[in-house]
């Protein structure tokens, strides 16, 4: 029987580059980003050593100490110490750390030389180091510490087989840390001093501060004024390039929907078969697909964001804004992330220390419109503007759409952290800037692509599953008549509309457009094309003549004594439902497991969607009165 | 000038981090209040170097060639000296 595979921990501060190591060691694509706190998840893969033995590494959140309060701190800490059951300690801990901040970082690297386990010592970012005019001396360091030094530049793969080198059997010994002896209460002091002595030897620093060119940059980025302005420029020009950049894509995917169909068409003898294929397939998952070019973009814009140092600046900038609304910079990322998915925004309140702000922003994340929206948004919004609209209007109604619900969730987050109350431990705001780099783009677009994947795969089941249950639905059982119109009452669909059409009807909406909200509860997107297939709209050319024929179709719907159903008033109101409701079950089950409980999970989905009714009741009916 | 005088201007010339002019270098000279050593973990340590780079709800200043972005509250516990 083979040994079991020997493990090895990556352990540093935030920023250090482990994620970077990790996946230049074992080729993985683990997301990086030039932001504190990017791993908050333990993650491990496999590589082998120069003389082909294979070793487990497990990539360990950042930490600054390991008697850290926040969770992703606490698990380096169990993982390190074997706390973890069924989990044996780590054989060896490889410390990655900031040659150029070895001041702060030796310390950590201090405290995991005390646990007694093999460590091995990445001196990251060596280049960066050199620059600001440091003088290292990896030699030295590993005489001072007792333990091999393998001075590296991840992101380049610098220096990386040396590291395999170090890794190979046998492991290097144990380390002692005469340090540690003394009295307990002393031992951050003597840490320090140590830290200290070894700098003094092992790295120079320039004596004089010079200015380097993060801080030209940041003494404009970050000015209460010019750096408020860059920041709005830079979240407006992110959202214009997602729109105006994606429609060329948008085109050619619309295009090849539309050549599928017809094969099919011509191809097939006309039944159901064909109707399932053509309407409820290719139709039904071609609606929601279209929209991939961006969600691409958006997520390659957050990533450039991070990647380049920013995303940090942003958090710093957007602290006074958090902090009225009872949160700090730190839930910048986490609900920035939100308007791509709010999925990864909910992953990533890991980095909040405050348990109670971590709920708060778990809390209203969803509210950040995300791009899952965007379809329904897409459809509705040129339906406000009556005739050709300029992309400038729509545009204004976007940022309008996009501010109302970010509003909301800062209000409401106000509110509950009011109601939880102070925190036990205080948590005080503090936040590295990273100097600014150029963008890792390897690293950049294998995310983008990830996320591209996972929406495709998301298409190819789930909204798959949706379309065609929908399809038959409103298909079966069937009716003499060849009407459709009553086919579609016969029908399943029909049958169900009836039920929602009491809760529907007060917004201004009839049991269909009630019957394509309820179909849209799993996942958003499905809006549209429950909406093209409810309303009976035959397919275009392409998506924009699907839309262009759904919004004539809408628009000259009436009520059965004559009234125009799609008035100004219903249209807000089901636009503003849709900001506001809580429409999809992945989040739910994400911030289940994030906030650690169902209750939490389904309190926010109850009082999301009756919030969502109540304000799109209220847009109606006093909609009703002005316009 | 005598000894007693050199260390009352010492002592006079100390201010918390908060206090401290933009754009100066300064020594870290202790830390006092309850948060020591979540600001030590950060790397404000005593007798390093800091430099102040902005001023405002939240101020940042530069340790060790890091930029770090901090709360009023914690750089209030952050007593300094001109450099």
């Amino acid at each position: 029987m083979p040994d079991p595979l020997e493990t090895i921990a990556l352990v540093g501060n935030p920023n250090a580059g482990k994620t970077t190591l990790f996946n230049a060691l074992t080729g993985a694509a683990q997301r990086t980003g030039n932001y504190a706190g990017v791993t908050v998840e333990r993650k491990s893969g496999e590589f082998f050593t120069p003389h082909g033995r294979k070793l487990q590494l497990v990539d360990l959140p950042g930490c600054y100490a390991l008697d850290g309060s926040s969770p992703d701190q606490e698990i380096t800490r169990k993982t390190l110490l074997g706390e973890f059951p069924g989990e044996a300690r780590p054989d060896l801990v490889v410390c990655v750390l900031d040659a150029s901040n070895l001041e702060r970082h030796l310390v950590l690297a201090l405290e995991v030389i005390e646990l007694g386990l093999p460590v091995v010592i990445a001196l990251n970012m060596i280049d960066f180091a050199e620059q600001v005019g440091l003088r290292l001396d990896p030699a030295k360091l590993a005489e001072e510490l007792g333990v091999p030094v393998v001075a590296l530049q991840a992101n380049v793969g610098k220096g990386v087989l040396e590291l395999k080198q170090a890794l190979r059997h046998p492991f290097p010994a144990r380390p002692e840390a005469p340090w540690k002896s003394g009295p307990e209460e002393e031992i951050a002091a003597r840490r320090r001093s140590r830290v200290f002595q070894i700098c003094e030897v092992a790295a120079r620093r320039p004596d004089h501060h010079s200015s380097t060119r993060s801080d030209k940059l940041d003494s404009w980025l970050l000015h209460p004024l010019w750096g408020a302005l860059a920041f709005i420029g830079l979240m407006l020009l992110v959202f214009w390039s997602i729109f105006s950049f994606a429609s060329v894509p948008m085109g050619w995917i619309e295009s090849l929907q539309s050549l599928l169909a017809e094969r099919v068409t011509t191809l097939m003898p006309d039944g159901d078969l064909r109707g399932l294929i053509v309407d409820g397939i290719i139709g039904g998952v071609g609606s929601v697909v279209v929209f991939l070019p961006q969600i691409l973009l958006l997520f390659f814009f957050i990533g450039l964001l991070e990647s380049s140092g920013y995303m940090a600046r942003a958090a710093f900038l957007m602290d006074g804004l958090m902090g009225r609304a009872g949160l700090s910079g730190k839930a910048f990322l986490p609900l920035f992330s939100s308007y791509a998915c709010a999925i990864p925004g909910i992953m990533a309140t890991r980095t909040i220390d405050s348990a109670k702000e971590r709920l708060v922003t778990i809390f209203v994340a969803p509210w950040m419109s995300c791009s899952a929206r965007l379809p329904v948004y897409l459809v509705l919004v040129p339906m406000l503007l009556s005739g050709k609209a300029s992309t400038f209007e729509q545009a204004a109604i976007f940022l309008a759409i996009y501010a109302l619900g970010t509003l909301a969730a800062l209000g409401v987050a106000r509110l509950l952290r009011g109601k939880l109350g102070p925190d036990e431990v205080k948590h005080h705001f503090m936040l590295e800037l990273p100097p600014y780099r150029a963008p890792q783009w390897s690293y950049i677009f294998r995310h983008v692509g990830g996320r591209g994947w996972s929406f495709l795969q998301k298409a190819g089941t789930l909204i798959l599953a949706i379309n065609i249950l929908l399809w038959a639905a409103q298909t079966y059982p069937k009716s003499s008549s060849d009407d459709p119109a009553e086919q579609l009452a016969h029908s399943t669909m029909g049958r169900v509309g009836k039920i929602v059409e009491p809760i529907a009807a007060p917004l201004g909406l009839d049991a269909r457009t009630g019957t394509a909200i309820l179909t849209s509860f799993a996942a958003r997107e499905v809006f549209v094309s429950s909406m093209t297939q409810l309303f009976r709209v035959e397919q275009g050319e392409n998506d924009e003549e699907t839309w262009t024929a759904l919004r004539k179709k809408l628009a000259t719907e009436t009520w059965p004594d004559g009234r125009p159903m799609f008035t100004l008033p219903a249209i807000l109101a089901l636009l503003v439902f849709f900001i506001y409701a809580l429409q999809c079950l992945p989040t739910s089950a994400v911030v289940a497991r994030e906030a650690g409980s169902w209750r939490w999970a389904a309190a926010q989905f109850v009082f999301m969607s009756a919030f969502a009714w109540l304000a799109a009741f209220a847009v109606f009916q006093i909609g009703s009165i002005f316009l | 000038m005598g000894l007693a005088t050199a260390n009352d201007l010492q002592a006079d010339s100390l201010l918390s981090l908060s206090q401290a002019k933009v754009g100066c270098d300064f020594r870290i000279r202790f830390l006092n209040g309850p948060a020591c050593e979540q600001l030590r973990q950060l790397g404000f340590c005593e007798s390093l170097q800091v430099r102040k780079l902005a001023d405002g709800r939240n101020l940042i200043c530069s340790v060790c060639g890091t930029r770090l972005a901090l709360s009023r509250e914690l750089a209030n516990q952050v007593m300094v000296a001109v450099a």
